[in-house]
């Protein structure tokens, strides 16, 4: 097999990623994925040779580092001290102020005088003196005058007004 | 002085004193570090979320159980860290858009240089490297990090499923895919 070859390609990568009895079997008899193997795992050492040196810093780094992580680590604990002394007292705090709010008189809404039934029922009322004034016409006879108006088209006559007009050409 | 720090951070952990932590921060510092410089390939955010993995492990250091170590530990805390960085950063999109954090592989290639390398086998390994380095470039964050974790910090493939909290089956599953694009562009060169 050529080394370029991609024929037997799963086996050098189950053999590069972990023990592979399968891979392992074959590589003993494929010289070309045999050596496949060793270019890619010689590429990934020098690769992470590569990596470690290229992320190694000095001493100073690290000590500098370290005191940060030092202060951040004394600022978090004063900043949960701080919190642990302060929740407990404003829980109590909060709890005295309700204490003494509901010891306080407290103030009732006042009910209302007129019931709102009976508001209806004025209401209803003013609107019928209202249509009866604007009408002219009693109440009672509404359904005549009606029948009336339906019949022969004339306006409805109020006896009362008939009677007036009568005795006033008496006179 | 690994194992005292486990029961010192297994056993009581809320009672850890302020020189124990120090001494894992010393401890472990570099190797945080490392896993974030190369996963994030920024060294101001790679500081950054150092000593914020760092002040994250101090201040739930009660939730440490002991099960994995405690590199593993801070690991996990770290992958979380770039994870929430990463998909925060919409800047980084951008920023790779416009290939301004292409130098890096200049940086690590010349680190392969050394003084008893013929120039030819240094070329050769420079351009491994950049290879290399370049197939990591496409992975997602996911398999950076196993690859990283793998083939960089020489863990083991449990370490890498605990500290990623993945199960191993899927470790090996984003290895394969890592080492088969890495095959592809070490493919590419020759």
């Amino acid at each position: 097999m050529n080394s370029n070859d991609n024929t037997h390609g799963p086996l050098v990568e189950r053999a590069v990623v972990s023990f592979d009895l399968a891979a392992e079997h074959h590589m003993a008899g494929c010289q070309p994925c045999q050596a496949e193997r060793d270019h890619v795992e010689n590429a990934l050492r020098e690769f992470a040779a590569a990596n470690r040196e290229y992320t190694t810093r000095p001493e100073e780094f690290w000590e500098m580092q370290a005191a940060r992580i030092r202060a951040a680590r004394t600022e978090s604990d004063t900043r949960s001290r701080i919190t642990m002394t302060l929740v407990p007292s404003v829980v109590v705090l909060l709890l005295a102020a309700f204490a003494i709010l509901g010891r306080a008189p407290s103030v009732r809404p006042m009910r209302s005088a007129v019931p709102a039934a009976q508001i209806d029922a004025d209401h209803e009322l003013l609107l019928e003196v209202e249509r009866a004034i604007q009408s002219d016409t009693p109440r009672a006879l509404e359904p005549a005058t009606l029948m009336v108006e339906e019949g022969d088209g004339t306006l409805p006559l109020d006896p009362a007004l008939q009677n007036k007009e009568t005795r006033s050409h008496e006179n | 002085m690994e194992t005292a720090l486990r029961s010192a951070l297994g056993a009581a952990a809320q009672n850890i004193t302020a020189e124990d932590f120090d001494a894992i921060v010393r401890r472990h510092q570099r190797r945080v570090h490392r896993f974030l410089l190369m996963l994030l390939r920024d060294p101001d955010e790679a500081d950054n979320l150092t000593q914020e993995c760092f002040l994250r492990a101090y201040q739930n250091r009660s939730t440490f159980r002991g099960e994995s170590g405690v590199e593993t530990w801070l690991l996990r805390i770290a992958a979380n860290l770039a994870h929430d960085h990463a998909r925060s950063r919409r800047a980084g999109f951008w920023k790779r858009l416009l290939g301004l954090d292409g130098n890096d592989n200049e940086g690590i290639a010349d680190k392969l240089v050394t003084s008893e390398a013929s120039p030819e086998r240094a070329f050769l390994a420079r351009e491994d490297a950049r290879a290399v380095w370049d197939a990591a470039s496409q992975l997602s964050q996911q398999q950076r990090a196993v690859f990283l974790l793998r083939f960089v910090e020489e863990m083991e493939l449990n370490e890498i499923a605990s500290a990623l909290g993945l199960q191993v089956g899927s470790v090996k599953t984003h290895l394969f895919r890592a080492v088969q694009t890495v095959r592809g562009r070490l493919r590419n060169l020759r």
